[in-house]
C-alpha cells in the first residue's frame, strides 16, 4: 500500500494548492485514484465490501477536506461507495438465486449493508429499500415462504453448507473487486465522454437565427455550440467576459475560430443586451440536490436578468457535477475568496491597506468571490448526459448515483462495528 | 443623427472638422449609432490645431479634453462646456452686417457640432445648450453689444450656480437624512453627487460603511475609492459580478444618473441596471441622485435604441493579463466584434426614489417636473 499512499498524498497536495482546474479533470483524477486504492486494497474473506468501503471512506474523507469547495471530489467518492454497495448487492442476489432455499442461513446481523456472506431474502429486500431503490416484486413475494423455511434448516444445514459457502466466498471475493473496478472504469468513461452526450442534444434546443448569451467559459457549452454548428444551425453568440478571470475572452476566441459570429461584451452590459437574446446557455461548477447551481461569479446576475426578460436559462452539467448535498448558506460555505490583486493593483493602493494607520485595521477591504449561487427557481432547464430535466427533478437523479448512507463521508469508529 | 442613413453620414463627413475613421466589425444591432476607431482621433485633432482658425481655443480645449477622456461625468462636462461658451461670448464681436442673435446662435451651433464629433452629447449638455440658445433668442433688441454679452455671461453663471452647484448642495442635504448609523451603503462607478453625499454624511458623524462596485473597462470606482479612503471612510471594493455576494450586507444603494427620462427610466453608466436589479431582488432600496436639469422629456424602453459606443479596444485588451491579451490581434477577425456600451437604461420599477433639488420624488413624478418646472427654468 505504500504506492497508493504516495499517490494519495500527491493528489491531496494538488487539491490543497488548487492546482487542478475544472470539475471534470478533478472528477476523473479522483476516480482513477480511488480505482488504484481499491485494486491495491486487500480484502478479507468475510465482509469484503465493508473493507473496501472503509478504505474508500478513509481516503475520501481526506480528499474532501483538502478542497471542500470542489464538490466533484465528494461526488465521485460517493459514487464509488455506491458502486461498491451495488455490486455487492447484485452479487449476493445472484448468489441467493444460485444457492436456492436450502442454502439460506438465518443472519441475525441486520446491518447487512456491510455485505455479509449470505443474506436472507428479507434482508435483501431491506437492503434494496435502503439503497433508495424500489424492491423488486420478486424479492417481496419470495420473502414469506423463505423466512418460514429458515428456522428449520439453519441448525441442520449449517455444517454442510459451510464448505460450499467457503468455496463461493473465495470466488465471490475476487469477483467483487473485479466488478467494482469495472464499474469504476465505466464511471471514468462516463466522466470523460459527458460532453459528447450533452452536445448530442444541442440540435433540439437551438433553432435558426438564434441569439445566445453565455458568461465566462465552459467546455461543455463550447462543445454544445459546436455540435449545433455542425448541424448547420446559424446563430450568434454574445459572450460576457466574466471578470476577474476573463475566461470569456478565451471562449470567444474558440468560437470565432470555428466560424461563429461572436460579440464580446462586459459583464455590466448583460442587462442592456439581454432583451435581444433568445436563450442563455451556461455551464455550472456544481448542481445541488435542490436544483440550485454553484456557478462562476456573475451567474446570478445573468439569471436574474434572464428571468426579468423571460429568457430561458439553460444549465449544462455532466452527471459528475450533481451533488447530493443541500446548499445551506452557499454564498459563504460553498464559496472561495480569491486574491484581491485580481481587482486592485497593490502598488496603487498600498497606502490604503496599511495596518499601521489609525485604529490598526485597514479601511479598505477587497472582496473577490469565486462562485455564485443561482437558486432553482431561476433555472429553466438542466441538460445532463441523461437528458433534459427540470430543477425540481434533480433530487431523483441522486437516487441513481448515490446511497443514503454515504452523505456524510466519515470513517466509522472501528470499535463500534 | 441617423447613422445608418448613408446620405446623412456623407454630408456630416464633409462638414467634419477632423478625420474619424469608422470602426470595422461593427455590431449589427448598433448600426444606427456612430462608432469610430479611437486610436488615431486624438493625434489627428491635435495636428489640426493651427488650421482651425474658426474655432475658439477654449472650445477646442474642451473638445480635446472630451476626446482624451480627461473630463467625464455629466456635471463636469456640462460645466466645462458652459465655461468655454462664456469665453466665446466674452471674446465675441458682431461682424458688420449681421445681428448678434443670429450670428452668435450660428457660431454656438457650429461649436456644438464640433463637440459632438469629439464625443456625443450627454442629455444634461443638451438641456444646457437649449437653455443657452433660448436665452440668446430672448435678448431684447435694445441692448448694446456689451450689455448683451454681459447679460448672457450672467445667465450662464446663474445656470451653473443654481442648477448644478446649489442643486447638488440641496440634494446632499436631502440624501443625508436617509443615511442612518450602522448602514452599509453601496454605490456603483463614480458619481460626483453620491461622493458628496457620502462625504457630507461622514462629516455629520454618522457611522456607516461604503461598498464601491466597479466594472470594466474604465474602473471609475477606483478613483472614488481613493478619495473616500483619503477622508477616512471605511470601504469595501468589489467588481460587478460579485454584487449578488455582497448585496446580503447592504442596506441602501445610492446611484448617480446621467439623465432621468419621462417614463421614469434612469439613463446612466452601463452596469447601473444590473446593480439596481440585484438590489431589487434582495429588497434593498435604490436611491437615484440626480439634479433636475438632467430630466428629459424623451422616453426610452431599452438600452439599444439610443446609446453611446466607446472604444472597442478597451474591451479587447485587458491591462495586466498577457494570457488574455493574445486576443489583441483579433480585432481584425471578421466574425468577432467587441461591444463597449457606455450607458444603459434602468427600468423605473427598480428605483425606489429619486432625490433631486426639487425634493425626493418617486420615478413616476419625473414627467410632472419636466412639464411644470421646465417653463420656469427657461424663463429664469
Amino acid at each position: 500500500m505504500p504506492d497508493t499512499q504516495v499517490l494519495v498524498n500527491d493528489f491531496l497536495n494538488k487539491l490543497k494548492k488548487r492546482k487542478i482546474e475544472g470539475s471534470q479533470a478533478t472528477a476523473r483524477q479522483t476516480a482513477e485514484l480511488l480505482r488504484s486504492v481499491i485494486s491495491q486494497q486487500r480484502v478479507p474473506y468475510t465482509n469484503q465490501a465493508g473493507a473496501l468501503i472503509d478504505a474508500v471512506k478513509a481516503v475520501g474523507e481526506q480528499l474532501i477536506a483538502a478542497n471542500p469547495v470542489e464538490l466533484a471530489v465528494g461526488n465521485i467518492v460517493r459514487r464509488v461507495l455506491h458502486i461498491i454497495r451495488e455490486e455487492d448487492l447484485s452479487l449476493t442476489t445472484a448468489a441467493i438465486g444460485g444457492l436456492n432455499l436450502s442454502a439460506v442461513s438465518d443472519d441475525e446481523n441486520d446491518d447487512d449493508r456491510d455485505g455479509d456472506s449470505t443474506l436472507s431474502a428479507a434482508a435483501v429486500a431491506a437492503a434494496a429499500r435502503s439503497t433508495l431503490r424500489p424492491p423488486s416484486l420478486q424479492t417481496l413475494l419470495e420473502d414469506t415462504p423463505v423466512s418460514a423455511a429458515v428456522p428449520q434448516t439453519s441448525s441442520s444445514g449449517g455444517d454442510s453448507e459451510g464448505k460450499s459457502k467457503s468455496a463461493d466466498k473465495s470466488s465471490r471475493s475476487r469477483k467483487l473487486k473485479h466488478d467494482v473496478i469495472e464499474a469504476v472504469n465505466e464511471l471514468i468513461q462516463d466522466i470523460v465522454t459527458c460532453h459528447e452526450q450533452i452536445a448530442e442534444q444541442a440540435v433540439e434546443h437551438i433553432h435558426q437565427n438564434e441569439v445566445i448569451l453565455t458568461l465566462g467559459s465552459s467546455r461543455t457549452v463550447l462543445e454544445f455550440l459546436f455540435a449545433a454548428k455542425e448541424k448547420k444551425r446559424s446563430f450568434r453568440v454574445f459572450v460576457a467576459e466574466g471578470a476577474p478571470r476573463y475566461q470569456g475572452h478565451l471562449l470567444a476566441k474558440e468560437l470565432v475560430a470555428r466560424g461563429l459570429q461572436t460579440t464580446l461584451i462586459t459583464d455590466s452590459a448583460v442587462f442592456a443586451m439581454i432583451s435581444r437574446v433568445n436563450m442563455v446557455i451556461v455551464g455550472a461548477h456544481a448542481v445541488m440536490a435542490n436544483g440550485g447551481v454553484i456557478a462562476p461569479v456573475g451567474m446570478n446576475l445573468v439569471a436574474l436578468a434572464a428571468q426579468k426578460h423571460a429568457v430561458p436559462f439553460v444549465v449544462l452539467a455532466g452527471s459528475h457535477k450533481l451533488c447530493p448535498l443541500y446548499p445551506h448558506n452557499p454564498e459563504v460555505l460553498l464559496n472561495e475568496l480569491r486574491s484581491p490583486s485580481e481587482l486592485l493593483d497593490f502598488g496603487e493602493f498600498s497606502d490604503c491597506m496599511d495596518f499601521g494607520s489609525g485604529s490598526g485595521s485597514p479601511l479598505l477591504h477587497v472582496v473577490n468571490p469565486a462562485f455564485d449561487y443561482v437558486p432553482p427557481k431561476l433555472v429553466s432547464l438542466f441538460i445532463t448526459d441523461t437528458g433534459g430535466h427540470n430543477p425540481s427533478y434533480m433530487y431523483r437523479l441522486i437516487a441513481d448515483y448515490y446511497s443514503a448512507d454515504d452523505l456524510v463521508v466519515q470513517r466509522r469508529a472501528t470499535a463500534g462495528n | 443623427m441617423q447613422f445608418d442613413d448613408q446620405g446623412r453620414v456623407n454630408k456630416s463627413k464633409k462638414r467634419a472638422v477632423f478625420n474619424q475613421p469608422e470602426a470595422k466589425n461593427r455590431v449589427e444591432l448598433f448600426r444606427h449609432l456612430p462608432q469610430y476607431e479611437h486610436g488615431s482621433q486624438l493625434t489627428d485633432l491635435e495636428s489640426k490645431f493651427l488650421e482651425l482658425d474658426s474655432m475658439h481655443p477654449a472650445v477646442y480645449k474642451v473638445g480635446v479634453q472630451y476626446l482624451a477622456g480627461d473630463v467625464t461625468g455629466g456635471n463636469a462636462r456640462c460645466i466645462a462646456m458652459l465655461r468655454a461658451f462664456q469665453e466665446v461670448i466674452n471674446d465675441y464681436s458682431t461682424p458688420p452686417g449681421k445681428t448678434l442673435v443670429r450670428d452668435l446662435t450660428a457660431k454656438i451651433s457650429s461649436y456644438v457640432s464640433f463637440l459632438i464629433e469629439c464625443r456625443p452629447l450627454s442629455m444634461s449638455m443638451g438641456n444646457a445648450i437649449r437653455f443657452q440658445k433660448s436665452r440668446i433668442a430672448k435678448l431684447p433688441l435694445t441692448l448694446s453689444e456689451t450689455e448683451a454679452k454681459a447679460a448672457l455671461c450672467n445667465d450662464i453663471d446663474r445656470f451653473i450656480n443654481e442648477k448644478i452647484i446649489l442643486a447638488d448642495k440641496v440634494i446632499v442635504r436631502h440624501a443625508a437624512t436617509k443615511v442612518r448609523d450602522g448602514d452599509v451603503l453601496l454605490t456603483y462607478g463614480s458619481s460626483c453627487v453620491v461622493e458628496m453625499i457620502l462625504l457630507y454624511a461622514h462629516e455629520l458623524g454618522k457611522q456607516f460603511r461604503v461598498v464601491v462596485v466597479d466594472s470594466r473597462p474604465k474602473h471609475e470606482g477606483q478613483a472614488l475609492l481613493r478619495r473616500l479612503l483619503a477622508k477616512g471612510l471605511s470601504c469595501t471594493y468589489t467588481h460587478i459580478n460579485a454584487v449578488s455576494y455582497i448585496m446580503h450586507e447592504v442596506t441602501r444603494v445610492f446611484l448617480g444618473a446621467s439623465s432621468v427620462l419621462s417614463n421614469g427610466t434612469t439613463y446612466s453608466r452601463v452596469g447601473t441596471a444590473c446593480v439596481a436589479m440585484v438590489a431589487h431582488a434582495f429588497r434593498v432600496p435604490v436611491l437615484i441622485c440626480c439634479e433636475a436639469y438632467k430630466f428629459h422629456e424623451r422616453v426610452q424602453l431599452d438600452s439599444i435604441c439610443s446609446n453611446e459606443l466607446g472604444d472597442s479596444n478597451d474591451i479587447a485588451r485587458v491591462p495586466g493579463r498577457p494570457d488574455v491579451n493574445s486576443m489583441d490581434n483579433r480585432t481584425n477577425e471578421k466574425n468577432l466584434q467587441f461591444l463597449n456600451l457606455m450607458y444603459d437604461a434602468t427600468p423605473s420599477e427598480y428605483v425606489s426614489m429619486i432625490i433631486t433639488d426639487y425634493g425626493m420624488i418617486p420615478p413616476t413624478s419625473v414627467p410632472v417636473i419636466v412639464r411644470e418646472y421646465r417653463r420656469e427654468y427657461l424663463l429664469i
